[in-house]
């Protein structure tokens, strides 16, 4: 069995993944241990407000690659360590027999060469699968360079597969992970959606699983100079091309110094603005374009739907009883499940201004911008539109830079040390 | 003004909605503290196979799907559940077929938020159930739901765990689910049972609370959020919590 050091260490090295849903598969229990639930189940939640859904952790944290951002790269002085098929597989087996898990997320850093690794990796999830009889979920990390047929070979284990894009541009790929390159990510991620496609075509009883929960990626956001325009268009482009499940943003977090890389905490609010306009982009029809100039960002006082419609006013105000799907989406306030539960209702009773309220539409940012039975609820004025609607607490998107701004400046300041 | 007190069942609801349906301004309650208000006439109600047959049959000729609807509101935590599955009712024979989308009428939004609820907090415990292993190998998991949920999250158990002999006890409502790896069996009993751990509890648990703790990002807190996610609560049966 794992013991607690070992566990420690490999997972405070898995937890910058961001990625923890279980959801897409329907894989289920053939007489042995586990299923997978669709819709995806959370199964704790951490301080930091993110859910436990899969036991995250790496294979081993030895990494032969230097990627300047990563606290496992090859130069950094931390305690390594590494864990054997069967003990991850104990470990898995034991916590999914207690309801702690929903699954696996198996990483790993490149310990010794890349198809090395992707082999332990594929004897850990084929023991897990065939061995230990089990058949919850399982989420495999790819390790880029290593052989394409590990990866299509893991694919018809596990639900999930993610290859990390690290970057927005091939320019800051080059610079802060030196031995990855576009083609190791990208190529990758191409040839599994071309395989599932391949796959898809296959009907029949006999057909076996592969990669039922897709693919999703994860790029690092403030670690490297790129707007959110160019970000949102490599999203859009990987959601259309590699039909992507998920693209996942993570806010950067200054682990490691290093010339190249900037000081601070990238504001999560961006992150958060980000994800926004990603569901934009997935569930309410909108385009990169219409979000954010392609040298821009999104406006950070505004969500991205509520700046795309101060900029498109002339659209606006829509009649709530009489107007299409496609733009009730298209209304700051009203989200997915509003616009379908208004347009199911109407077709018995026009809407009055209350009966919204109670349908759990956030009428605070609608009113502005609909009429309900032909009369209008919002500000007359554009300009007090625009204000009542900016964030209010200002005073926590911005912050006094001061010298001691770092955690670790302030720390040296303390205690003296250099 | 009439006070039908039923005994909680489904079966009990459907026998008092037979009168209670058309009985304007009464009240129907499986409540044992309620206050009864002024000049009102308290009816007992027993279970009446034929009453109750008949309130089903009109409304599964209504609307098929409103009757496991109206079950799932009866399930709810809350005094008022019986007053808000009889509006709904009524709401359905008065329409004479399906109303489940007029969301703009009071009397459905209430018992489609109602029954959000319901299904929502079993969806929440299929993931916040924690289970200890005993030392006989049967797995013993408590929990104590707002709502009267473990029929619902047991067929989740029983596909999930198929092999695993396991124990699923509502200590609010003192009932239990059993599960020998074959057969299920549902029965009452004490509000705390005493279980022998097996040996590998501890540790486990230990390990759980260890990968819980580092998992965590420290420089990003949102304690709110996890409290949101995850009531306070809930929390009594979960030992990375404890």
């Amino acid at each position: 069995m794992i013991d607690a050091a070992r566990l420690k260490i490999l997972t405070e090295s898995a937890k910058y993944d961001v990625s923890c849903s279980s959801s897409g598969s329907a894989r289920r229990n053939k007489g042995g241990l586990g299923d997978a639930a669709p819709a995806g189940i959370c199964h704790s939640f951490t301080p930091d407000g993110r859910c436990v859904s899969l036991l995250k952790i790496l294979q081993s944290n030895r990494c032969a690659y230097n990627c300047l951002y990563c606290p496992n790269r090859a130069e950094a002085d931390v305690p390594r360590a590494a864990a054997t098929p069967d003990e991850i597989c104990e470990l898995v087996v034991a916590f999914y027999k207690r309801n702690y898990i929903e699954g696996l997320f198996l990483s790993s850093a490149v310990d010794g060469s890349p198809d090395h690794t992707m082999e332990q990796m594929l004897e850990t999830v084929i023991k897990l699968r065939k061995v230990y009889n089990f058949h919850g979920y399982i989420h495999l990390k790819g390790i880029p360079h290593a052989d394409r047929l590990l990866a299509s070979r893991a694919a018809q284990y596990v639900d999930r597969m993610s290859f990390n894009v690290e970057f927005p541009s091939e320019k800051s790929l080059r610079l802060l992970a030196p031995q990855k390159n576009k083609d190791s990510v990208l190529l990758p991620i191409r040839r599994l959606a071309e395989e599932k496609k391949m796959d898809g075509g296959k009907k029949g009883k006999g057909r076996k699983l592969f990669l039922p929960a897709g693919q999703t990626t994860q790029m690092i956001v403030g670690a490297s100079p790129e707007t959110d325009g160019q970000i949102l268009r490599l999203s859009e482009a990987l959601y259309r091309k590699f039909s992507l499940k998920r693209v996942y943003y993570s806010a950067y977090v200054p682990v490691v110094r290093h010339s190249l890389l900037p000081e601070k905490c990238t504001g999560l609010l961006r992150e958060h603005r980000l994800y926004q306009a990603d569901w934009l982009l997935r569930f309410y029809g909108f385009t990169a374009g219409e979000l954010a100039p392609p040298g821009g960002n999104l406006p950070e006082e505004y969500d991205p739907k509520c700046a795309w419609a101060l900029r498109n006013m002339q659209l606006f105000p829509v009649e709530v009883n009489t107007a299409p799907l496609e733009m009730l989406l298209r209304v700051p306030g009203i989200g997915a499940m509003g616009a379908y539960r208004i347009v199911k209702a109407r077709k018995f009773a026009s809407l009055r201004f209350e009966d919204l309220a109670r349908m759990r539409v956030v009428l605070k940012r609608a009113k502005h911008f609909i009429t309900c039975g032909g009369k209008f609820y919002g500000a007359e004025r554009f300009s007090a539109v625009r204000t009542l609607l900016a964030l209010e607490s200002r005073e926590e998107t911005y912050e006094q830079l001061s010298f001691f701004s770092t955690p670790e400046a302030a720390h040296s300041a303390l205690t003296g040390q250099l | 003004m009439n006070i039908y007190l039923t005994d909680g069942t489904e079966g009990c609801f459907y026998t008092a909605a037979f009168s209670a349906c058309t009985d304007r301004g009464c009240i129907v309650t499986s409540a044992r503290t309620f206050q009864l208000p002024l000049g009102a006439q308290t009816v007992e109600v027993v279970e009446d196979e034929e009453k109750r047959e008949r309130v089903r049959r009109k409304l599964r000729a209504l609307d098929p799907p409103c009757l496991r609807e109206i079950g799932l509101i009866l399930r709810r935590g809350c005094q008022t559940r019986e007053m808000t599955a009889l509006a709904y009712l009524r709401r359905i024979v008065k329409a004479g077929g399906p109303v489940r989308d007029r969301l703009s009428d009071p009397a459905v939004l209430e018992a489609t938020t109602e029954l959000r609820k319901v299904t929502g907090e079993a969806h929440n415990f299929t993931g916040f159930l924690r289970f200890m292993e005993g030392a006989n190998g049967v797995y013993y998991g408590p929990f104590a739901p707002d709502n009267d949920i473990l029929e619902l999250i047991l067929p989740h158990f029983l596909k999930r765990f198929a092999v695993q002999p396991f124990v699923i006890h509502d200590t609010a409502r003192r009932k239990a689910a059993l599960y020998n790896g074959k057969d299920c069996i549902l029965t009452r009993t004490e509000e705390k049972v005493s279980v022998a751990l097996s040996d590998y509890e501890d540790s486990f648990q230990q390990l759980w609370k260890e990968y819980y703790n580092s998992v965590n990002i420290a420089q990003r807190p949102h304690e709110r959020q996890m409290r949101g996610y995850m009531p306070v609560r809930y929390w009594k049966y979960m030992p990375e919590k404890q």
